[in-house]
């Protein structure tokens, strides 16, 4: 609701007690909104697999779902209520309650709303549209305090268990006796607050009489207050030394790493690889725009200031071709969420230029630090002789509520200069971040590059003169056809092993949305392949042209019928969606309009893949 | 339904994510009636005769296996004094159930009940679901409220009607299963609504928004 609440009109120990119950919410909400994450991303993957499935049988009859033909007369299939979209028998559900159906996605799409609680969110917005949908109250009480105390209400990590117990209020000893683990969180918590409190006004007496009871019972406990140190808050350590001797010293044994929860770390591996199955080649024939939107390299994510250093160290095992990032910590990083106060880092690489989901490998995510330990170790099998032409990128990001992220600063390490035989470069070592380079924030970074020719072939008729063509435009009968001939591509993301199995996709759309399809032979075992194979788009007019967009990709041909990668697309041509500005770069663009305005005569055009 | 049993799965694993959803249940009513007592009773199963009133909101964490599903419940705690209302109130807008609460030796208790299902209807969503609730029903001999009149407000108010005593353990339990099924209720209705051919009721618009246009699929 709009209305603020009012803290002043409570007492003091009044505000600590309510706190420590929101902080104790906030881990649950932490905890629920991962979990509402992975169920996000499940769905998501359903959905890309569906899609795909449409997309490629659509003109025979098929499944959607399962992409099985369906026949004219037996198992034609059904439309799902749901989605309209037409499913065999199989991938159907029938729901318990009912004798309706819905399609496997429909049904998991139910499914989630019901998990993830969805379902009230969207009830609550018919009544208030207004304010924010998931939001909580606690959330908003907890900015409350934060305006009223000013302190950075950082949380405490969430203790292991904790979330069962209830505070209860002061006098309920008994009962908070048996609650063994009685939240360290909360303890954390009344040493943070009490102590800021203490340095405002009151007297340290009247403060540890008011936390007696989470101060009581078996002490083994502590742990968190590490915690405290590491995020930056304006609690510094010495005032707690200071006025709590004994609940410190168990500090000193605790390393940081323990109190990250483990479940919360095995949920962020078990997620990572959301964006992935886009790219290892799901989309046989999907625009570039959308294949682009996906990647969270380049749209989704926050740009923060960049602080901080990482260390790691790089290994390489000559017996194995096994290259080891050995990502062991960072410091003083930047918060993801500078207003919250929020951090939850991980480091994910690449070996450049491959920046295939292939390429990518990431650690686990630490939860609110900015002094994460990962000690985490990230592998690549590459051929010695590879190991010159690449680049390792280590960048370090900040996992937000739902899948939100920001990038905290990156390291790029050529590894052609980098010596794997000499002991001394394997040790760890900090290095400083840096932000993007700004062109690679605005343009998607280069997968490599494709040599074309292109004619636009039209039959000559004295009456118009080629100049004409393109200020009067054309009549229909007047059919030409677009000749282009793919020669080669360098640069490319390659295998492990230094080569690719690639071929070349073209695809014209044209003005009506028809697409037409070509592709090249499969060249084997070439890192540069040169195909110096012709596609020829027939019947098409100069009008329809100038219209049109022609997307070239390259792919790298599946060894066993897993599906074909994608190495990098270009697109030429018209639509004018800012997305497609970002990738038919000026240069290319002019190349294209040559083309169209020279017709009957060959033009040379380098095109960058992205 | 199917036979409940929780405690099968205790309150200890609760950190984790094993279960299936979560549902937030408030519950509220005057101060002293014992809701922090039924809330103790049903997650600690315990009691104690000693009154300490609530300090603005408190919940706890409880996992239950109901119908096949672990649900994994969010109890709010809330004051029942004035003076943390601002406080309380804010929190009616996040629950999808409600244990609204009187005293059954305590005729201002259950005077209040009109004004705290106001409350409700105000500040929390239009299918909240509500138990009401007359609790200390051990304490026979100083009824004032009769469990007639119970019925008949709750009757008159749309809620369902327990007497319960969180000293006795009585109806603790059936309470908060009764509110999870019907929020369990309510919940396949409004997902199942939006698909004509169950109800043949308006087509909501979700379930399709969910689905990738279909259109933009099959351009080729
Ligand atoms: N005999 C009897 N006493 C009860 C029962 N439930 C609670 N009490 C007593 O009633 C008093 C008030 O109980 P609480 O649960 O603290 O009341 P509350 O509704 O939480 O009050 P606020 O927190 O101020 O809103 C305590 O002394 C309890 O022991 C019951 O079922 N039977
Ligand atoms: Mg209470």
């Amino acid at each position: 609701m709009a209305h603020e609440v009012n803290l002043h009109s409570l007492q003091e120990s009044e505000r600590e007690t309510i706190l420590q119950v929101l902080y104790r919410d906030r881990e649950i909400q932490n905890v629920e909104e991962e979990r509402i994450r992975k169920l996000k991303t499940h769905l998501q993957h359903l959905r890309w697999r569906g899609r795909k499935n449409v997309s490629q049988e659509y003109k025979e009859k098929s499944c959607a779902r399962c992409q099985r033909a369906l026949g004219f007369l037996l198992n034609r299939g059904a439309v799902c209520q749901g989605c309209s979209h037409r499913v065999c028998a199989e991938c159907r559900v029938f729901l318990r309650s009912a004798r309706a159906w819905k399609c496997t996605v429909c049904f998991e799409d139910r499914n989630v709303k019901i998990k993830t609680g969805e379902w009230f969110f969207e009830e609550r917005a018919k009544k208030f549209p207004a304010g924010g949908k998931h939001e909580t109250a606690g959330a908003k009480l907890l900015q409350s305090y934060q305006k009223l105390s000013k302190i950075s209400v950082v949380p405490p990590t969430p203790p292991p268990l904790s979330e069962s117990q209830c505070s209860g209020s002061p006098s309920r000893l008994q009962e908070l006796g048996q609650f063994k683990g009685f939240n360290k969180s909360v303890e954390n918590l009344f040493l943070s607050v009490t102590t800021h409190m203490k340095k405002l006004s009151k007297s340290q007496n009247d403060m540890s009489s008011d936390k007696q009871q989470p101060a009581t019972g078996p002490r083994q406990s502590a742990g968190q207050t590490e915690r405290r140190s590491q995020s930056d808050t304006a609690i510094n350590v010495a005032t707690r030394k200071v006025s709590t001797p004994d609940l410190l010293k168990p500090l000193a044994q605790e390393s940081p790493k323990r109190t990250t929860s483990p479940v919360l770390k095995q949920e962020d591996r078990l997620s990572s690889p959301a964006p992935t199955p886009l790219f290892s080649g799901g989309w046989r024939h999907g625009s570039l725009i959308s294949i682009n939107s996906t990647c969270t390299e380049m749209g989704n994510f926050d740009n923060t200031h960049v602080t901080g250093e990482i260390e790691f160290a790089i290994r390489y095992c000559f017996r194995a071709h096994s290259l080891e990032i050995c990502i062991q910590a960072c410091k003083n990083l930047a918060y993801g969420e500078e207003k919250k106060k929020k951090c939850n880092p991980y480091v994910k690489t690449y070996l450049l230029p491959d920046r295939s989901s292939q390429g990518k490998r990431k650690t686990g995510v630490q939860k609110n630090t900015v002094e994460p330990t990962f000690q985490e170790t990230l592998k690549y099998q590459v051929e010695p002789a590879q190991l010159g032409t690449r680049q390792l990128q280590v960048s370090v990001w900040h996992l937000g509520t739902l899948a939100r992220r920001a990038f905290l600063g990156e390291v790029i390490v050529p590894l052609a200069t980098w010596d794997f035989e000499d002991s001394a470069t394997q040790s760890f070592r900090w290095y400083p971040l840096r932000a993007k380079e700004k062109c690679e924030d605005s343009v998607p970074p280069s997968n490599g590059e494709l040599a074309v020719r292109a004619k636009l072939v039209l039959p000559t008729e004295p009456r118009k003169p080629p100049e004409a063509q393109g200020g009067t435009g054309d009549q229909p009968s007047q059919n030409g056809q677009l000749c282009l001939v793919v020669l080669g591509a360098k640069n490319l993301p390659v295998r492990p092993d230094g080569t690719l199995n690639s071929f070349v996709k073209g695809c014209l759309t044209l003005p009506d949305q028809q697409r037409l399809r070509l592709k090249s032979p499969v060249l084997k075992k070439q890192a540069c392949p040169q195909w110096k194979h012709s596609f020829v788009f027939k019947g098409v007019t100069p009008s329809q042209l100038r219209q049109s967009s022609l997307e070239l990709t390259v792919w790298d041909q599946a060894t066993f019928g897993v599906s074909d990668r994608l190495l990098g697309g270009a697109r030429l041509g018209s639509k004018d969606e800012p997305a497609a500005g970002a990738d038919a770069c000026p240069q290319s663009k002019l190349q294209w309009q040559k083309v169209l305005s020279s017709p009957n005569l060959w033009t040379d055009l380098t095109l960058t893949l992205h | 339904m199917a036979s409940a049993t929780d405690s099968r799965y205790g309150q200890k694993e609760s950190s984790d994510q094993n279960f299936d959803y979560m549902f937030k249940i408030l519950i509220i009513g005057n101060s002293s009636v014992g809701k922090t007592s039924f809330l103790f009773r049903y997650a600690d199963d315990s009691f104690t005769p000693a009154f300490v009133s609530t300090v603005g909101i408190d919940f706890k964490v409880k996992t239950i296996y109901r119908n096949d599903k672990r649900i994994k419940l969010q109890i709010w705690d809330t004051a029942g004094q004035e003076r943390y209302r601002t406080i309380t109130t804010a929190y009616y807008r996040g629950a999808m159930g409600f244990i609204l609460m009187y005293d059954i030796t305590n005729e201002e208790s259950f005077n209040a009940v009109q004004d705290w299902s106001t409350q409700i209807k105000t500040y929390s969503w239009d299918n909240a679901q509500v138990l009401l609730v007359g609790n200390k029903c051990d304490m026979e001999d100083e009824r004032v409220v009769s469990s007639e009149r119970g019925r008949q407000l709750a009757d008159h108010l749309g809620f369902e009607f327990f007497e319960a005593s969180a000293k006795d353990n009585i109806n603790v339990k059936q309470t908060f299963e009764r509110l999870v099924d019907v929020i369990c209720e309510k919940m396949s209705e409004s997902l199942d609504t939006a698909d004509p051919a169950v109800t043949g009721a308006k087509q909501g618009p979700q379930l399709t928004d969910q689905q990738a246009p279909p259109h933009q699929d099959c351009a080729c």
